[in-house]
């Protein structure tokens, strides 16, 4: 656990507030700019929303190559690209991990593109037992099947970076894996799902894997202490996801991320705004995202917008896909009414 | 030492000694203390003691002021792999440096004490679990879970503090709290709400190792549901670090002899050809001494309560 129950929730809001007050957009100008981006007349951010009913490697590859070429994707080519999936854990009976078919097929289409180099990196929350996780997950025979480099993060080299936040205390300098640091290209697949604490977690959240556990614990509890909308804003405002695909295809419900049940929405999310990404992918869970506190404060530092004007959304509507995920009862108050998600 | 390839892993670590003394997790990499502290005293069990004792120097450059032993020399904190560096001050003599770091282990800070009682009120709710007790975090002022407190235990106990020590009880406490009602330990939340957590292998191995090395009689409902666990685990597949801590809290309890062979068998076996478990330094080092019986991972010898 984290800071507990109503009094973490009102921790959470005190602490977030306050720092973010101390933290104008301003701050942002030595990290990566991801808010202002306008290459055109269009919409300032493009989201791909591709229907994809299973995981059958033909759906998939399709998919996979119509959201790419209907987003704006990150060059690739001669690059070393990291994958950061989502594993907390792993269940036969619970889809707690983004699904290594998923990972296979994006493995496959960046290799196309012409990646230098492609790894598939992770840094367990809960258990840190990654030999066990990586080989039950699936992803240990993906990455000898294709090749690539599997890595356990919180055991990774580490180079500290200084955090976006001039205001950070506990964050005020991130250890990074090195795998990470030197990343070219990072690419988020998270799950979409519940949350027990933050009420949903998809590419944003799902960055609390990159930093290792050696240094900050298992389930990185100084994340939580340090307020876990602060913690995600700032390790985001410092380090750049360039690509997001949020597994949808079959999601978590109820009280995830790993207690849960299965919800099957049936679609990818993917763009290259990692905020973008998570506030379609939250309308599409049914979920207001402007009541999210952590996609709140990330759009108010401008690691992005959750705006629906400033998005457009490419290969559909959102009501058309939209699948009310079941919520925590304490996270009620998220649910967007109809009509919020358009 | 009955396994003659036991050899090849100390000569596997031995060859990878980085320059400044440590040892990463894999060769070549930063040298950190986790992995020097048992490479070290792989070394210094297998008779090497020149090079087991620049890697003890090297832990020395990461004890701060305070006693307190960090990730590496930079941090300047203190952190769970302290424990590691415990053993091998003690291991290999280093009388001064021990003595500094265990009285900073035995003051050491977790969140406990920062929880209101409206908080620790919710967690025992929400969790099921007694957010007071004091135990061991993986990193200072936040809160406590059971591999940080089942390790310290470990290398408390192995240093010589008697069971009886208020914190080693402290922590035999928080370990027993946070069982699993149907079996073993995980990370160290019972329950989330309504929900009963599944345990998990490493968890179970440590907790029951460091229950063993404080001397918890296996009688107890936890520690027999912990061993029940831990066989049906053994049945299927499992890794290698959480074999090797297996095997140590096996060694730790009359009614696990009788699976000591086996997984002794079973460990050997992920010896790869070049003498390494998996190519990482940790994980050889610890093999190592389990399978040699090294004495600073076997079972305590008196200072019993």
């Amino acid at each position: 656990m984290s800071r507990p129950g109503v009094t973490r929730r009102e921790f959470i809001r005190i602490a977030g507030t306050s720092a973010l007050a101390a933290w104008p957009a301003a701050a942002l100008a030595g990290a990566p700019d991801q808010a202002t981006k306008r290459t055109d007349s269009g919409p300032l951010l493009q989201v791909a929303l591709v229907p994809c009913p299973d995981y059958g490697p033909e759906t998939l590859a399709a998919a996979i190559r119509t959201g790419w070429a209907s987003s704006r994707p990150p060059d690739v080519r001669g690059k070393r690209v990291v994958i950061k999936p989502n594993m907390v854990d792993v269940s036969p009976d619970r889809p707690i991990h983004s699904d290594p078919r998923l990972i296979e097929a994006l493995v496959l289409h960046i290799g196309d593109l012409g990646a230098r180099e492609v790894i598939l990196a992770e840094g367990t929350s809960h258990n840190r037992d990654a030999e066990d996780l990586f080989r039950r997950s699936g992803y240990e025979a993906l990455a000898k099947r294709r090749g690539i480099r599997l890595v356990d993060l919180n055991y990774d080299d580490v180079a500290p970076v200084k955090c976006a936040n001039p205001k950070a205390v506990a964050l005020r300098e991130i250890i990074l894996p090195a795998t990470i640091a030197t990343a070219e290209v990072i690419i988020s697949v998270p799950k979409m799902k519940t949350h027990k604490l933050a009420g949903i977690t998809l590419s944003l959240k799902n960055m609390f894997g990159v930093l290792p556990g050696m240094a900050y614990g298992w389930p990185k509890n100084v994340l939580h202490w340090n307020g876990i909308p602060l913690s995600i804003c700032e390790i985001n405002a410092t380090v750049k996801t360039h690509y997001s695909v949020v597994d949808g295809i079959v999601g978590m419900e109820g009280h995830g991320p790993i207690m849960g049940t299965a919800r099957k929405a049936g679609v990818l999310v993917m763009g290259d705004n990692a905020l973008s990404v998570d506030a379609t992918a939250a309308r599409i869970m049914g979920v207001d995202p402007a009541r999210v506190d952590y996609l709140a404060m990330a759009h108010k530092i401008r690691i992005g917008s959750l705006r629906r004007d400033d998005i457009g959304i490419a290969g559909g509507t959102i009501e058309r896909v939209r699948t009310d995920f079941v919520l925590d009862p304490e996270f009620a108050q998220l649910r967007a009414s109809r009509g919020l998600g358009e | 030492m009955t396994n003659p390839r036991l050899t090849e892993a100390l000569a596997f670590i031995k060859a990878r000694q980085n320059p400044d003394g440590g040892w990463g997790y894999g060769p070549g990499r930063a040298s950190l203390v986790e992995p020097t502290g048992f490479c070290a005293l792989a070394l210094h069990s297998g008779g090497d003691a020149a090079v087991a004792c620049r890697g003890r120097a090297f832990l020395e450059t990461c004890q701060q002021g305070s006693g307190a032993v960090g990730i590496n020399s930079k941090d300047a904190g203190g952190s769970w792999m302290s424990y590691a560096a415990l053993l091998a001050f003690h291991g290999m003599g280093a009388t001064d440096a021990e003595d500094r770091l265990k009285r900073w282990v035995l003051g050491f800070e977790d969140a406990s004490g920062r929880f209101s009682k409206e908080e620790i009120s919710i967690v025992a709710t929400r969790y099921r679990y007694d957010a007071s007790i004091p135990g061991w975090s993986w990193t200072p002022r936040t809160t406590a879970w059971v591999e940080p407190t089942a390790l310290f235990i470990i290398a408390l106990r192995k240093s010589g503090v008697p069971a009886s020590e208020r914190r080693i009880q402290s922590g035999i406490d928080l370990i027993l709290d946070r069982r699993v009602p149907s079996g073993g330990w995980n990370f160290g939340n019972p329950y989330s709400k309504s929900f009963e957590l599944e345990a998990s292998t490493m968890s179970t191995a440590l907790a029951l190792a460091a229950l063993g090395a404080a001397d918890v009689p296996e009688g107890r409902p936890a520690v027999r549901a912990g061993l029940r666990f831990l066989a049906d685990a053994l049945g299927g597949d499992i890794s290698t670090a959480s074999l090797a801590w297996a095997l140590m809290a096996l060694k730790s309890f009359t009614s696990g002899a009788a699976r000591v062979a086996g997984v002794t068998a079973r460990l050997a076996r992920l010896q790869a050809d070049d003498g390494s478990y998996r190519g990482n330094m940790f994980e050889t080092a610890l093999a190592y001494l389990v399978l040699s019986d090294a004495p600073i991972l076997g079972p305590v010898q008196g200072g019993k309560r």
